[in-house]
């Protein structure tokens, strides 16, 4: 029996002995981490600052998950992350029940997003209206017939309610009605450009980052959505896209130093080059 | 029943036994083969130049001199596409806008491409991402990008009753009489040229970092997370698990409540594991505050009482089935109970025990939906020991998960998503044989 035992703690031991040789040990007293969790779609930004950030401040771990804006303010208020990032403003509710944990949210715009209206590259269709789009996910449209294309039957997806570019496709597309119930939901920007790319008669929405050739993107309003529309703002599904702090954070700490990447050059040309827009080029039009 | 029927009944019986042997060894096969095929293709393939450069600028692996003279030789290679380019920009620019408008947009999609098949060009600036620095590391990928580069991909819609037709059109024929027809040709005939491909064993790939989110360099951040993970289970549940045996086949009576106990016990083996996932989050971190974030400790402990269930009720058979003549024995010879369990009944069902322990490891390492709520994340550091009280770590299963779907360029890194089953896979039936081979030298030293 103690053989086994001694065994066993000769396995542990190796293990941390494995640990020690790749972590940097020196930096152990001073370790520091920030913990981001959230939207899936702020996700490649958070992700890209993260591994800058530590390639520049080798004692910082930075981690980051991607479960959805609705969790990331979950998280935040229930003081398990330290940057929230969302691609929706927070809800009333979130807010209040983070007040009541003590928690004080702080919004810090990172970028502009357009959410893309995406068809399999084989549709016909190169452009609807907002108004169209919206009868499609009430379930008016059911066959592309209807809207000039093939006769077949139109396959909706969606993401799924915990998703930040849900509530924004909510408000500004379906204008709070709700989305008809045959329509199928999907967990990230990802499974939604997959669930595209392999159905032709699909539609989808996604950020601008997630689009590609695998995809087309739809004319909006007449708009296409590129960076140069959405931020001149002229294309009309755009949004901002957001990270939480709790309070401002306190100048000097990792913590300042991440939030604020953002509005360096390296930051924007990052955000720029993901796919997003950098917020210092926005021209609100409103 | 007749002598023959009866015999009739036997091979049948026999040959549907070998029937289901069989089907479940095919599958076994097809399953196993693709996986070890695919994910070998994270370890070995055909690097490109791109690939030396990267691993000597940000690794420092290689030698520099080779790989400088590699990189001028294919940059003379180049040369020609990139002149090309500039004398159609040229060219664009002194035309008029009709010209203008009719290649504007197809010449900067081809630049783009051009752009991401050989990294940047001469005079162009220099990416924020490290993904924009790099052409194509791997000559799939390269070829991929050079057939996206010679044809274009229409639809053609003439037919109003269905979909779109996919066309594949050579994009020279867009530009003929251009200066950039000439480009196409230089890229299909020189393209071994401009890349310099060589095959490359990349062992590391286990053992590094990852950079730009996967799309260069290792995963030794998930390997490590899930060693944590898998074995910070097991010591929590084993010796909770054993006791907990101990406790049912030893002390407790067979009484309504023990009974009770078991058949809860059974249930929670049923249990959906992402239910256990939830509860971890709930119990361990929001209301133990074990940790304020996402931990190792916390998954590992969602982990441990995931498998406790199969090791307690394993362990308990395993007790069980030691003869009755062993403990009599051991009494008899003035041991009391206690002692004669752990010298005596232990030892005996020590194989069981470890089989139990085996099964648990495998499922503790390969487990997805616990950990999502209580210790994974898709980017973070390789841990130190003392950190994973308190950090969370990136794990095998959980970022397959994730770059199959969340990640924003799915298609360049499946060999990455590849190269991580194959390893979890690899990684689990290692734990297992090292367990089993435990096991069987533990049961010989019984034997004698």
């Amino acid at each position: 029996m103690i053989r086994w035992i001694r065994i066993f703690s000769s396995i542990l031991l190796l293990t941390s002995a494995l640990s020690l040789g790749t972590s940097d040990s020196a930096y152990a007293g001073k370790a520091d981490k920030i913990v981001i969790d959230g939207s899936t779609t702020v996700g490649p930004i958070a992700k890209a600052f993260a591994e800058y950030y530590m390639s520049n401040n080798k004692d910082v771990n930075i981690t980051v998950s991607e479960s959805g804006s609705g969790n990331g303010a979950k998280s935040l208020l229930n003081k398990m992350c330290n940057i929230a990032t969302m691609s929706r403003f927070m809800k009333d509710g979130e807010f209040s029940a983070a007040v009541k944990n003590g928690i004080m949210p702080v919004a810090h715009v990172v970028a502009v997003d357009g959410i893309a209206m995406i068809v399999h590259p084989s549709n016909p269709i190169k452009e609807l209206s907002v108004e169209k789009v919206r009868e499609i996910y009430k379930g008016k449209y059911t066959n592309w017939k209807q809207l000039g294309g093939p006769d077949v039957k139109i396959v909706m997806i969606s993401r799924d309610t915990n998703s930040g570019t849900y509530e924004t496709f909510e408000k500004l597309v379906m204008n709070k009605e709700r989305i008809e119930e045959n329509a199928e939901y999907v967990g990230s920007n990802g499974a939604v450009r997959q669930r595209v790319q392999s159905t032709p008669a699909a539609i989808g929405y996604v950020g601008l980052g997630f689009v590609d050739r695998t995809v087309k993107a739809l004319t909006i309003e007449g708009v296409y959505p590129d960076s140069r529309s959405i931020a001149s703002g002229v294309y009309p599904i755009a949004r901002p896209l957001y990270m939480f702090t709790d309070r401002y954070p306190r100048l000097g700490t990792h913590l300042h130093a991440f939030i604020t990447l953002y509005l360096t050059p390296r930051g924007q040309e990052i955000i720029e080059e993901i796919g997003f827009i950098p917020v210092t080029q926005y021209k609100y039009n409103k | 029943m007749e002598i023959q029927s009866r015999k009739l009944l036997n091979i049948s019986f026999t040959s549907v036994g070998v029937m289901a042997i069989l089907l479940m060894a095919i599958s076994l096969v097809v399953l196993l083969f693709p996986i070890f095929m695919k994910g070998m293709g994270a370890f070995v393939f055909r690097e490109t130049v791109e690939n030396r450069e990267l691993m000597l600028q940000r690794f420092g692996r290689g030698n520099r001199e080779e790989v400088m003279a590699d990189v001028r030789e294919t940059e003379a290679a180049r040369k020609p596409v990139y002149e090309l380019m500039e004398r159609f920009e040229e060219e664009m620019s002194k035309a008029d806008s009709e010209f203008r408008r009719k290649y504007r947009s197809e010449y900067g999609d081809i630049k783009e491409m051009i752009g991401e098949l050989l990294g940047p060009g001469p005079g162009d600036r220099e990416g924020a991402l490290i993904r924009k620095r790099y052409g194509k590391v791997r000559m799939d990928r390269a070829l991929a990008k050079l057939d996206q580069i010679l044809k274009v991909e229409t639809y053609d819609y003439s037919d109003t009753s269905s979909m779109g037709k996919k066309v594949l059109k050579p994009r020279r024929e867009i530009f003929s009489g251009t200066t950039l027809e000439p480009v196409f040709t230089i890229l299909e005939k020189d393209i071994n040229k401009m890349m310099k491909p060589g095959l490359k064993f990349y062992w590391r790939f286990l053992f590094d970092k990852s950079q730009d989110a996967h799309f260069f360099g290792g995963i030794w951040p998930e390997v490590l997370g899930t060693l944590y993970l898998s074995i910070g289970a097991m010591i929590f549940a084993i010796p909770f698990g054993i006791v907990a045996a101990i406790y049912l086949a030893e002390y407790a009576g067979e009484g309504r409540l023990t009974r009770l106990i078991r058949v809860s016990i059974s249930s929670l083996a049923g249990v959906p594991s992402i239910v256990f996932g939830l509860f971890g989050l709930a119990f361990f971190i929001n209301t133990m505050n074990i940790s304020n974030s996402k931990s190792v400790m916390a998954g590992s402990l969602t982990l441990a009482l995931l498998v406790l269930p199969i090791i307690i009720r394993a362990s308990e058979e395993a007790i069980k089935s030691v003869p009755r003549g062993y403990r009599e024995a051991a009494m008899s010879l003035g041991g009391g109970k206690w002692h004669t369990i752990i010298s005596v009944v232990l030892p005996a069902a020590l194989p069981g025990i470890l089989t139990s322990i085996i099964v648990s490891l495998g499922r503790a390492a390969g487990e997805t939906a616990p950990i999502i709520f209580t210790a994974a994340v898709s980017v973070g550091k390789p841990l130190a020991i003392w950190q994973t009280l308190s950090q969370p770590t990136p794990a095998l299963p959980w970022s397959v998960y994730n770059l199959a779907t969340e990640h924003e360029a799915v298609n360049e890194i499946r060999h990455v998503q590849y190269g991580m089953v194959l390893t979890l896979v690899v990684l689990v039936l290692l734990l297992n044989l090292t367990a089993i081979i435990i096991r069987k030298r533990v049961s010989k030293k019984l034997r004698r």
